[in-house]
């Protein structure tokens, strides 16, 4: 069974409990950021906070919007951070449908950073492993909710079996578009298989007003990597020395007594040395 | 009665170059383990045998900036002598004659033949790319999002070319060109060899040295 979150965002009130209680439950210290003038706690996802809040503010149709939105990993059926990873056994599709990191694995390369279409993983600046959500795994794991999910106090986050929380986020941008937005939809990528972690936005084709990208792909340099490029290395490297091996078996070694001088033929050694340098 | 080719002895690398030339090979060996390590999965055993890797991930760019570094100095020392004259250009066209052993074919060479100066040139291109982007690897943190995207693939596909040539520069070192390593190792050759496989190089020998 897949599961997933699903986020409400017409339903959020910007309370931030979520980000307290994924704080809390994962036992992370709180670093001070600046302040900026937003209200959003931080700027952007750090390698010891992983629920960010954003407090988007748009301009539309004359009037301002606070289009709030919960960013954190997405947990994608195609994961960019799992294509990009040199390092076995570092990063994990769980069962479930989980992204999940283990860091006795993890390299600290950085790579998935790199891979990450959603520009979610962080690297901590002491051990320089990569951090992210972790769908709670060690709660769900024995049945329990996420933590951001049991605390939410508006019913805006939902967790549960994937598919069912698909069909509730359609009747809801249904709902909403008989309320008048007819822009509302669900936000699930496609060009990473969709997302385990699904929204419904008031402005669906624009999901760049949240700071969701439009069409998330894994990177293509990312694809080519370990796509041909890994058949192209192979093929060259075992050509190379398949080839020099048959060289030598059907040619054998260089040799002046037997292949003949290039054409300008230098003066033959002298028979007797009388330079002892 | 001693014999007379035993004891001319050409100098063909000094001290300088043949150290140089250890250092980039060791240094490029390392990264080369290290690098395939992190290349593919399949591969990865070769970190473990390393030391892991969490170690290689910190290792593999100093001993990148070590080769870089040599290889920088031994642009310095040879990039002049590099320079393809009108002679490794019909070479070049010729070089089936030479894998073929027809050498009576072929222009004669000067201290380096046309294929050692592909060689020097490539691994010098190769190098550029692989210190520009891993460089921008090193540092993921740092670098704008464009630049890592870029680098990811750049770096893997100069290293397979670089690679590559290394092999066939260790074939032809090695087997197949008998006596070449006592250069590299020991620094001299001997003047039949000489004037086989660097008739000019040779020739400019013999007109300084009153043998």
């Amino acid at each position: 069974m897949i599961v997933a979150k699903l986020i409400d965002t017409t339903l959020c009130i910007g309370c931030k409990a979520c980000e307290v209680a994924c704080q809390e439950w994962n036992d992370q210290e709180y670093t001070m950021g600046t302040f900026d003038g937003s209200y959003q706690t931080k700027p952007e996802l750090e390698y010891n906070f992983w629920n960010l809040i954003k407090f988007n503010e748009v301009e539309k149709d004359g009037a301002t919007s606070w289009l709030m939105s919960k960013y954190q990993c997405m947990h994608c059926a195609d994961a960019g951070c799992l294509a990009a990873c040199p390092a076995p056994g570092a990063i994990v599709p769980l069962a479930n449908g989980t992204i999940d990191f283990v860091h006795e694995n993890c390299i600290g390369c950085g790579y998935c950073i790199t891979g990450c279409p959603f520009d979610v993983p962080r690297l901590s600046p002491t051990s320089k492993k990569a951090y992210k959500c972790t769908l709670c795994s060690d709660r769900t794991a024995v049945g329990l909710e996420p933590a951001c999910i049991k605390t939410c106090p508006t019913n805006c986050l939902t967790f549960g079996e994937r598919d069912e929380l698909l069909r509730m986020a359609e009747t809801r941008a249904g709902e909403l578009k008989a309320d008048g937005f007819a822009d509302a939809g669900v936000y699930n990528p496609q060009g990473v298989g969709g997302t385990n972690v699904l929204y419904v936005l008031k402005h669906a084709s624009e999901p760049e007003q949240y700071g969701l990208p439009k069409d998330p792909v894994i990177p293509w340099t990312v694809s080519l990597w370990k796509g041909p490029m890994k058949w192209m290395g192979t093929f060259m490297f075992w050509g190379t020395v398949l080839g020099a091996f048959f060289h030598f078996v059907i040619y054998g070694p260089q040799d002046p007594e037997k292949h003949g001088h290039p054409a300008d033929k230098a003066e033959a050694p002298p028979k007797e040395p009388n330079d002892k340098s | 009665m001693t014999n007379p080719e035993a004891e001319i002895r050409i100098p063909r690398f000094d001290a300088y170059e043949r150290v140089m030339h250890w250092m980039a090979a060791l240094s490029f060996f390392y990264a080369t383990l290290t690098g395939l390590a992190l290349w593919s999965p399949k591969l990865y055993w070769m970190a473990t045998m390393l030391g892991g890797g969490y170690h290689i991930r910190g290792s593999h760019p100093w001993v990148g900036i070590v080769f870089a570094v040599v290889m920088g100095v031994m642009a310095r020392r040879w990039a002049k002598g590099m320079r393809l004259d009108a002679d490794d250009r019909v070479w070049l066209t010729r070089m089936h004659k030479y894998a073929t052993h027809d050498h009576a074919a072929l222009p004669p060479s000067g201290r380096f033949n046309a294929g050692q100066k592909m060689l020097f040139w490539t691994q010098l291109a190769a190098t550029l790319a692989l210190f520009l982007s891993g460089f921008v690897l090193w540092f993921p943190e740092w670098m704008p999002r464009s630049l890592r995207l870029l680098s990811i693939a750049a770096h893997p596909l100069a290293a397979i070319g670089s690679i590559t040539s290394i092999l066939v520069h260790v074939y032809m070192g090695t087997a197949a060109v008998p006596h070449s390593m006592r250069a590299m190792l020991r620094g001299y050759v001997l003047p039949e060899w000489a004037r086989f496989h660097h008739p000019k190089w040779y020739k400019t020998w013999r007109a300084s040295n009153d043998v």
